[in-house]
Order: structure tokens, then C-alpha cells, then sequence
């Protein structure tokens, strides 16, 4: 499968061998702690993010579905609570 | 607005479709899919959340182009969460290149089937809103059926998915035994070059010792 990026290809698919592995044998045996593909995703995004500016699409707006999930989750008062503390 | 449902039962466990829809893309069934990146990715309390950035070409008809524009590439955010324990596996993507006249959103669930566990069922659902452009009817009705029609497609395509990986375990297996066979020859082959240099030596010392003209050890070291 290819990147959005042609540069960004190579980064990818190294990330995705590392990820079903992880998925697989770690993931979905209960380990959760995904550090072990953490910098070959830290190297493709950074990656995808030039490669998403050069054809106009708004990187933030691919993401703040996730982080507005999260929001939902925790209603405001709650959420001022938790960084007051 | 059109609803469209539909639900479908994979003979595969839960764990074997969740590691397949990760692999989904590329396949033979959906061509139009030319890209998908990860945005976002993260583990929070056990539960997997991924945001995507899916990249397919869509071909209208002509029609529809000079009412929509010949798209050339579209672009869909997917979010989605994988919950090992529940075995529970959700995908919802929205559109982001119509956003101002077609709003598309698919909802894929991935649970274990609830009469046989060993079994995994895909619930998919599809809205599909058209405004601010005319025959708003005709074009929902356009969009739900490709919208069916590439869901028999994506069905396909995990189970394409889902043998390939089934193949490459079976590769693995088969060149895991084939080192092991090897490994285990070459041993019997060491151990039988071992032995028969052993054999060689104490022959050959047996001999040497033997042709060594009155040595006398016992003497020598009753001499000490």
C-alpha cells in the first residue's frame, strides 16, 4: 500500500511490517506498550505531515476527529477539574 | 439521506479478521483504494485508537461530474478502535473532499459472532447525504449502491486478505521445518565427521603408540 507521499512510501511500509507484528503477537495477546514501533511512526508522520502540506490537506482536520472523541468523553467541568489538579 | 445496512458472517475467528482489516488495502478487489496512512495512533486504557488518512480514486459518470466535479483522488478520515478484550473492532470513516455537498459515513463493526464465537460478524452501516446540489435523490441512490457494491467487494478482499496471511504462516511453518530438518542433518553429519575423525585419531594413535619401539613408561616413572 502506498503513502500519500511517494517519498514517504519506504517509511511506511517499514512502519506497517513493525505494526502487525506488534498487532499481532503483542497487541492482541494483552501486551499493550507499543514503544517498539513508536520511533519508526515518529520518522513517518513527520514524513506524511510535509507530504500533506505540499497537497493542500489540513493535517489537524484528519485528526481532531480522534481528540474531539476524547473531549466527548470527559464533560468540561470534569476536564477543568483534571488540569486544575 | 439514505440508510444503508448490512451484515455479513466471517469463518474466521476474531483476531484473524481484526489482523486482516489492518492488511486490507492494497488487494485486487478494491483498486480504486491507492493509499491509507496513519495519522494518529495511540493505546489508551487497552483500547487501540488509529485516525487514518485514506486516499481511493472515484470515477463518476458523466453526469454527475459536471455536478460534483471530476474528483480525481478522494480523500476519507477513518477512526477506529480495537478493544482486545471485548473483541471488539470499529471502524468510521467520513469523506473529506465533498464535505460541502456529500457527506458519506461508513461504520464497520467487527464483533464475535454472538451464536458462535469462533466465527467473527461484520455489522456495516452507510448514511449518505447529498445537498446543495440538484437530483439530490438520484445522487444518494448513485453513492448507496456503489457504496453496496464495494461493500460485496471489501468482503471479498478480507478474505483474500485473510488466505494470504494464512499462506504466509504456512510458509513460515514449512521453511521453520525445513531449517530444523537441515539443522538436525547437519548435526547428524557433524557428529558422524566427529566421530569418524575420533576414529581416525585413536586409530591413529593406537598405531603410533604401538610402533613406538620399547618405551618404557613405568620405569620412567618409577625414575622420578
Amino acid at each position: 500500500m502506498n503513502s500519500i507521499g511517494e517519498a514517504c512510501t519506504d517509511l511506511k511500509k517499514e512502519y506497517d511490517d513493525c505494526f502487525n507484528a506488534w498487532f499481532s503477537d503483542h497487541f492482541l495477546r494483552g501486551r499493550t506498550n507499543d514503544s517498539i514501533c513508536a520511533p519508526l511512526l515518529k520518522v513517518y508522520q513527520h514524513c506524511i505531515k510535509k507530504a500533506m502540506k505540499e497537497q493542500n490537506l489540513d493535517y489537524d482536520e484528519v485528526r481532531k476527529d480522534l481528540l474531539g472523541t476524547e473531549k466527548e468523553k470527559i464533560p468540561p467541568v470534569e476536564a477543568n477539574k483534571k488540569s486544575k489538579s | 439521506m439514505k440508510i444503508w445496512t448490512s451484515e455479513h458472517i466471517f469463518n474466521h475467528p476474531w483476531e484473524t479478521v481484526a489482523t486482516a482489516a489492518w492488511r486490507k488495502y492494497p488487494n485486487p478487489h478494491n483498486p480504486a483504494v491507492i493509499g491509507t496512512d496513519v495519522i494518529e495512533r495511540k493505546v489508551v486504557d487497552g483500547v487501540l485508537h488509529t485516525q487514518r488518512l485514506v486516499s481511493s480514486v472515484w470515477y463518476f459518470p458523466k453526469w454527475a461530474q459536471a455536478l460534483i466535479g471530476s474528483a480525481k483522488v478522494c480523500y476519507a478520515a477513518e477512526h477506529s478502535e480495537v478493544n482486545p478484550h471485548n473483541r471488539h473492532m470499529i471502524l468510521k470513516t467520513i469523506n473529506l473532499t465533498f464535505c460541502r455537498h456529500i457527506a458519506v459515513n461508513e461504520t464497520l463493526k467487527y464483533i464475535p459472532h454472538p451464536a458462535d464465537p469462533s466465527k467473527t460478524l461484520l455489522k456495516q452501516e452507510a448514511t449518505v447525504t447529498v445537498q446543495g446540489v440538484p437530483l439530490t435523490n438520484y445522487m444518494e441512490d448513485m453513492l448507496t449502491k456503489r457504496i453496496s457494491n464495494n461493500a460485496g467487494k471489501g468482503r471479498q478482499a478480507m478474505e483474500w486478505v485473510i488466505n494470504k496471511i494464512n499462506e504466509e504462516v504456512k510458509d513460515f511453518t514449512e521453511s521453520a521445518d525445513e531449517i530444523l530438518h537441515h539443522t538436525k542433518k547437519s548435526l547428524d553429519d557433524l557428529t558422524f565427521s566427529a566421530k569418524k575423525s575420533m576414529d581416525d585419531i585413536s586409530q591413529k594413535a593406537k598405531r603410533s603408540w604401538e610402533d613406538m619401539p620399547h618405551l618404557k613408561i613405568n620405569s620412567n616413572f618409577s625414575e622420578c
